[in-house]
């Protein structure tokens, strides 16, 4: 059995699912589009939480946000469904597959046995569509993936059962209801509210542009406080955070800044533009930052290369996402 | 570039072939240093790859980083 699903290749694999399973009930809706709507961009330093006994740092919402909101905001109704046996779990979606529904799944990445090994750790927040079975192997649309992908069954039941910090619980969605029409313009205007809202007004120092100013003075301290081979490791593990667990680059910055270009050209509201260009320019420092922090973690860190370096760049992102925020809401009015 | 940038000891530019894997035991790049690599392709070459939809293709070996770069500065 394998559904006509059409996979397009995704930076992030939240929004990429978000946007293939709508586009299958046409909708005609980019990756980028659903990231915004979806109110995906979000910072949030979270030492309390540890992924690989390191701290988490996130760039983007809470996990299924952006599915969430853009589904409730368009109106489709969806069914989540978690578990605790694996095997009622495979049986569950067996049966959506049967009628020929495509599945959003939660995984563990690590388990996956198509994602190429040098790019393998434990992430257990990894979404997929399964799109089809034949015998004992399951047709995947991994949206971060350039191809349709094929699973052994053994093997999907590992990745939607994997164990440690957010453990997928073999979580699977499906859309049961879809709307005959959809109204852009009011989902783009409240995704971009909620994300100004979020980055500007979240209480406490760990979330939104305090958060990023938090974590700047956290990163001058780590050499000192932790020592040179632990402050390389929390570093690596915020790279990775930011560069690599499908954010589009530059901690969903630049995908951020692509949604504010086709809500420009779509809705046609002077200024966003700009405000794209300042956001590409935002992800660009934060890929500078992301360098440095390379190049430390490897042993190649010349005389700029410093923690301090690190910090001062968080700074200035933090001032300049501000400025952005205050200025995107007006803008949208 | 690769080399000099990354500091790869024992191996010269010589010895990596075009169609050989960036990434694995030969030259022990990983996904850190695909953060690296894509900032000096920018500096370099003024190409930007801005996620990993485009990244991990062009990142499969030098042939294909030289396609890539290539295809962009010819656009």
């Amino acid at each position: 059995m394998k559904i006509e699903f059409e996979h397009r290749q995704a930076a992030h694999c939240e929004s990429g699912v978000t946007a293939n399973l709508l586009h299958h009930y046409g909708i005609d809706i980019s990756e980028a589009m659903a990231f915004g709507i979806g109110a995906g961009l979000f910072f949030g330093y979270l030492p309390f939480i540890r992924v690989n006994k390191l701290p988490l740092t996130t760039f983007r919402c809470e996990v299924g946000g952006i599915f969430k909101r853009l589904t409730k905001r368009f109106g489709f109704q969806v069914r989540w469904q978690k578990f605790r046996d694996p095997q009622k779990a495979m049986d569950a979606l067996d049966r959506k597959i049967a009628e020929g529904v495509p599945v959003g799944c939660r995984t563990g990445g690590y388990w996956l046995p198509y994602f190429p090994p040098a790019f393998r750790f434990h992430f257990n927040m990894h979404n997929l569509v399964v799109v089809g079975r034949e015998n004992d192997h399951y047709i995947i649309s991994d949206p971060v993936f350039p191809d349709l992908e094929r699973c052994h069954r053994k093997d999907l039941i590992k990745a939607r059962f994997a164990k440690g910090v957010m453990a997928p619980r073999g979580t699977m969605y499906y859309l049961t209801r879809v709307p005959e029409k959809v109204s852009f313009a009011d989902a783009v205007r409240n995704g971009i509210r909620v994300v100004c809202r979020r980055m500007l007004h979240t209480p406490g120092p760990l979330m939104g542009v305090k958060g990023i100013r938090y974590l700047a003075k956290q990163v001058k301290k780590w050499p000192d406080k932790l020592g040179q081979r632990k402050a390389s490791l929390y570093v690596t593990q915020l790279i990775r955070m930011q560069e690599e667990l499908g954010t589009g680059g530059g901690g969903f910055r630049f995908m951020y800044a692509a949604f504010l270009q086709e809500a420009a050209q779509r809705l046609q509201i002077p200024g966003l533009q700009d405000l794209s260009d300042n956001m590409t320019v935002v992800g660009d420092r934060w890929r500078e930052f992301a360098v440095i922090g390379a190049r430390n973690c490897k042993g190649r860190a010349g005389d700029n290369d410093s923690y301090a370096a690190m910090a001062r760049i968080l700074m200035e992102c933090a001032d300049r996402e501000e400025e952005i925020y205050r200025e995107l809401l007006p803008v949208i009015r | 570039m690769i080399i000099d940038e990354l500091n790869i000891e024992d191996v010269s530019p010589g010895d990596i072939k075009d169609e050989e894997p960036l990434f694995g035991k030969k030259l022990g790049l990983d996904s850190i240093d695909a953060v690296e690599i894509v900032f000096q392709v920018e500096r370099t070459f003024g190409v930007a790859i801005k996620d990993m939809k485009e990244g991990r293709p062009a990142l499969q070996s030098i042939h294909t980083l030289a396609a890539f770069i290539e295809k962009r500065l010819s656009q």
